[in-house]
């Protein structure tokens, strides 16, 4: 068993080997919600997945991460933040100002644009809070976290299924509603 | 910076394992101090020196 049945704890070992089952699981459905079209369980399976991760993680009494990699993952992730925000912004430019030779390149535009915003927001929002409070507060630390991304979701969502400024499948043919940023999809209207 | 962690922990015989769990720390974080790679918090560097049975300011050199 992966976990010990005495006193209810697991080994840093152990809880590797369920992080990569994890992993294994998520891709496998991922990849079958591509293929059958359903978005909806891959959603449930990844909550569901964290807060099996989340409980299992409680249950290990080795130390997963100390000081120098709370060090070494900020760095790491300015680092990142920094890479991915420049090449975002420049494939950004170049894909909308070549948006004419393929109409499909403006809503990517538009994604790297809005993902970059919403990346260096999330930055500094965090970066405030850890600048001004304490470090160890971790309950609100996952408040903001929970408030933001459920922000930035229910945007997501009234965006995406509000039906404003889309493409309508009728008789067969794909007619403008409003104004879409984006070309008329490429698969068959029927 | 310079440290005398390695020799204590010797002259002490304990491992970098269980010196490492004392002062709640992965061994590899043990490591890179013995090394000198790293610069740990001033937490870390006084339960380092307490595993050790000394104090910061004969541990590290400054």
């Amino acid at each position: 068993m992966l976990i010990n049945s005495n006193n209810k704890t697991m080994t840093l070992k152990q809880f590797k080997i369920v992080k990569l089952a994890v992993v294994f699981l998520l891709a496998v459905v991922f990849s079958q919600a591509i293929i059958f079209k359903n978005y909806l369980i891959p959603i449930i399976v990844l909550i569901i997945c964290y807060l099996v991760l989340f409980y299992l993680r409680g249950r290990v009494k080795e130390i997963i991460a100390d000081e120098r990699d709370y060090l070494t993952g900020g760095k790491s992730a300015l680092l990142a933040i920094q890479i991915y925000s420049w090449v975002a912004v420049i494939a950004m430019f170049i894909l909308y100002a070549n948006r004419d030779l393929n109409p499909a390149y403006e809503p990517v535009a538009m994604t790297l644009a809005y993902s970059t915003c919403i990346l260096m927001l999330l930055y500094a929002i965090i970066f405030r809070y850890y600048n001004k409070y304490k470090l160890n507060d971790k309950k609100l630390i996952y408040t903001i976290l929970v408030l933001v991304l459920f922000i930035v979701l229910a945007i997501f969502s009234a965006r995406l299924f509000s039906g404003e400024d889309n493409w309508i499948c009728k008789n067969g043919e794909w007619i403008k509603h409003g104004q879409p940023s984006f070309a008329a999809p490429s698969v068959e209207c029927k | 910076m310079e440290n005398k962690i390695k020799e204590l922990r010797t002259k002490l015989n304990i491992t970098q394992e269980e010196l490492a769990n004392q002062a709640g720390v992965r061994r590899e974080t043990i490591v890179f101090l013995e090394q000198g790679k790293y610069n740990p918090s001033l937490k870390l560097a006084h339960d380092v020196a307490l595993a050790l049975k000394t104090t910061i300011d004969k541990l590290f050199i400054f």
